[in-house]
């Protein structure tokens, strides 16, 4: 696991890429060390309001040019602070810190699902595999927004060659439902299921969904989850998540990403 | 120039190159914040609440964001005195400032014990008594929150253990300085104080308490005021040593309380906030010392 540092970003770009939806890039060494799955702590306030940090995935790094990505929807005063930063400005982070979405292994066919905002760690995702991956299998996407406005991520993929199988809760664009519904029906192709790794983030019930799928037919999933915290480094114990053994687990150090065994989802 | 500067205190014998510690639980066991600096550079390193037993805590939400503050039901989660000397201490034991152990109970006979295992570590600088716990025995009232069971509890912590006993007050009083009375006469060498304040929230979506336990620790700027009060008012009622915390974020707030009575002060959610502040603070007190022509000792309660 790479070292987290705390330090100050210079903001490059800080744009609206649909409604309430952002996309910051930033310049920082991290870029380097930055795993997908992986996320920054950041202070969006010089002031106590808000007084914490908050998480925010990185959605994209690039090790040549040093820049580092995150895409944020905006519901509170933290994220609503964040919007108004222009190029220029300096973001105040903590980062990379969790562990992220491990590799799959040579010769696995990865399928990535995603939900609303949880598409933004996947993006980051999709593209370190369709680049290490040495025969050339590119992962498969279902992603699900509310709305056709809403989608994002759709260009950054298909300019990776990866297609995205779209769907809306509306049916505005792509499928009508849910993308955990069309990756059940796609899973039926497959006679050996052995070879698939899922990876998922987005709400609550898209992850339990997925929990549930992946141990009934015993295919391995890896799940980002959310809680509200406070450290971000594992340090108050504020982030549990149950553990599917005895206690808890810390989203922030231990996560945020975790085997779909590992953790209770309620 | 200000790096001459005498930061050095001494506290019931726990001898600190400067009087800026870190608050328990706010810290883990000192391994995360390593990251961001030489954590020797502090003036000494408190652990995590520890109990007899290993506890799982509270289920989530453990954290709640109030104005300027943070409301924390983490339930002292921690591996248990066993563990924590297996796994933590040798790591810990390699510091080079002073590390004190933070302690829990829910019986008498537990703080007892827990001090008792504690005194065998070569090295451990002191016990922080933590009398904000239920008292199981006494149907569940803290046993900071009445004289007398506080002052069992140091009393027993006195004769388990020879290291210096520091009894950290709960803010859930109506007098503060009985308390402080009381932990002084049963043994304690220091007082640190405050705890959380005892405080809650309620969502408003499901219409019930956002915490599984429903009342919550309030933390950060938004209790500085209230501790600093309670500083003042132990400083008046006592001569042992005091150690202030509540809500300290800036090099400023630590002269506040030093100026209150304080000879050490603890940054607690500070650290979350930004994870240098204790370095921030140490640096700040030395410029203040050197542009004020004063030094340390003489600051200490100085605003009465
Ligand atoms: C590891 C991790 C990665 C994340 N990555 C992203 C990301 O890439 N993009 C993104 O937009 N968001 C992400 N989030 C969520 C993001 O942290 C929150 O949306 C943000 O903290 C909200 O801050 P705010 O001050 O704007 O809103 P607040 O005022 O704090 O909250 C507004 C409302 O949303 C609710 N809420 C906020 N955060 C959470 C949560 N984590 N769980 C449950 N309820 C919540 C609050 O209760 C409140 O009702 C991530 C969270 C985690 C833990
Ligand atoms: C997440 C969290 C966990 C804490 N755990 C403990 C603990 O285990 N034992 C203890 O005596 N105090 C504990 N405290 C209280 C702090 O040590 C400190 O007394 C209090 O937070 C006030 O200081 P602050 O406002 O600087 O945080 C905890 C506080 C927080 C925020
Ligand atoms: S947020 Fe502090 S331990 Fe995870």
């Amino acid at each position: 696991m790479s070292t987290p540092a705390a330090l100050f970003a210079n903001i490059t770009q800080n744009t609206q890429i649909a409604p309430d939806i952002y996309l910051m890039e930033i310049e920082a060494e991290i870029a380097e060390a930055a795993q997908p799955g992986q996320f920054l702590h950041i202070r969006c306030s010089d002031t106590f309001a808000p007084l914490l940090r908050r998480p925010i995935s990185i959605s994209d790094a690039d090790k040549k040019t040093g820049k580092v990505e995150i895409i944020y929807r905006v519901i509170g005063q933290g994220t609503h602070l964040l919007c108004q930063k222009r190029p220029g400005d300096r973001l105040d982070i903590i980062g990379p810190l969790g562990r992220g979405f491990p590799m799959p292994e040579e010769g696995k066919t990865s399928i990535i699902i995603g939900g609303g905002i949880g598409v933004a760690p996947l993006l980051y995702l999709a593209k370190q595999i369709a680049k290490d991956h040495k025969n050339g299998h590119l992962p498969l996407t279902f992603l699900g927004f509310a709305t056709k406005q809403e989608a994002f991520g759709i260009d950054f993929l298909s300019s990776l060659g990866i297609k995205a199988t779209i769907c809306t809760d509306d049916g505005t664009l792509g499928y009508k439902g849910f993308p955990t519904t069309l990756f059940k029906e796609h899973l039926n192709q497959y006679q050996d299921k052995s070879n698939l790794i899922i990876y998922a983030c987005g709400p609550k019930p898209l992850l339990s969904s997925i929990k549930d799928i992946a141990a009934g037919e015993h295919i391995t999933a890896y799940l980002s989850l959310e809680e509200r915290m406070a450290c971000g480094v594992g340090a108050c114990l504020g982030c549990s998540v149950k553990s599917s053994q005895a206690g808890y687990k810390k989203v922030c150090k231990d996560g945020p990403v975790f085997e779909a065994g590992e953790i209770e989802l309620e | 120039m200000t790096d001459n500067t005498d930061l050095t205190v001494n506290i019931a014998g726990i001898k600190m190159q400067n009087p800026v510690m870190v608050a328990s639980g706010t810290f883990g066991f000192g391994n995360e914040y390593k990251n961001f600096y030489d954590i020797n550079k502090l003036g000494a390193l408190v652990t995590k609440g520890l109990t007899l037993m290993p506890k799982a805590g509270n289920p989530p939400p453990r954290i709640h964001e109030t104005p300027a503050g943070v409301l924390n039901s983490v339930g002292l989660e921690n591996p248990g005195v066993e563990q924590f000397i297996a796994k933590e201490w040798p790591c810990l034991s390699k510091l080079k400032i002073p590390v004190i152990a933070n302690i829990s109970g829910d019986t008498v006979e537990d703080y007892y014990k827990i001090a008792k295992q504690l005194s065998t570590l070569e090295n451990l600088a002191a016990l922080e008594v933590n009398i904000s716990c239920p008292n199981v025995e006494k149907g569940g009232l803290a046993f900071g929150q009445e004289p007398e069971s506080a002052s069992e509890v140091i009393k027993a912590v006195r004769e388990a253990t020879r290291l210096p006993i520091i009894a950290k007050l709960s803010p859930n009083v109506s007098h503060i300085q009985k308390i402080a009375e009381a932990v002084v006469s049963a043994g304690a060498d220091a007082i640190s104080l405050i705890n959380t304040l005892l405080g809650m929230a309620i969502d408003i979506h499901s219409m019930g308490p956002v915490f599984c336990r429903k009342f919550a620790g309030l933390s950060g700027p938004a209790v500085k005021p209230v501790a600093l009060r309670m500083v003042w008012e132990v400083y008046e009622a006592v001569s042992v040593p005091i150690i202030g915390m509540g809500g300290i974020t800036t090099w400023q707030d630590a002269v506040e309380f030093i100026l209150a009575g304080a000879t050490a002060v603890a940054v607690g959610t500070a650290n979350f906030v930004n994870p240098i502040a204790p370095i921030e603070i140490i640096e700040g007190l030395k410029t203040y010392l050197y542009l004020k022509e004063t030094n340390l000792h003489d600051l200490i309660g100085a605003a009465h």
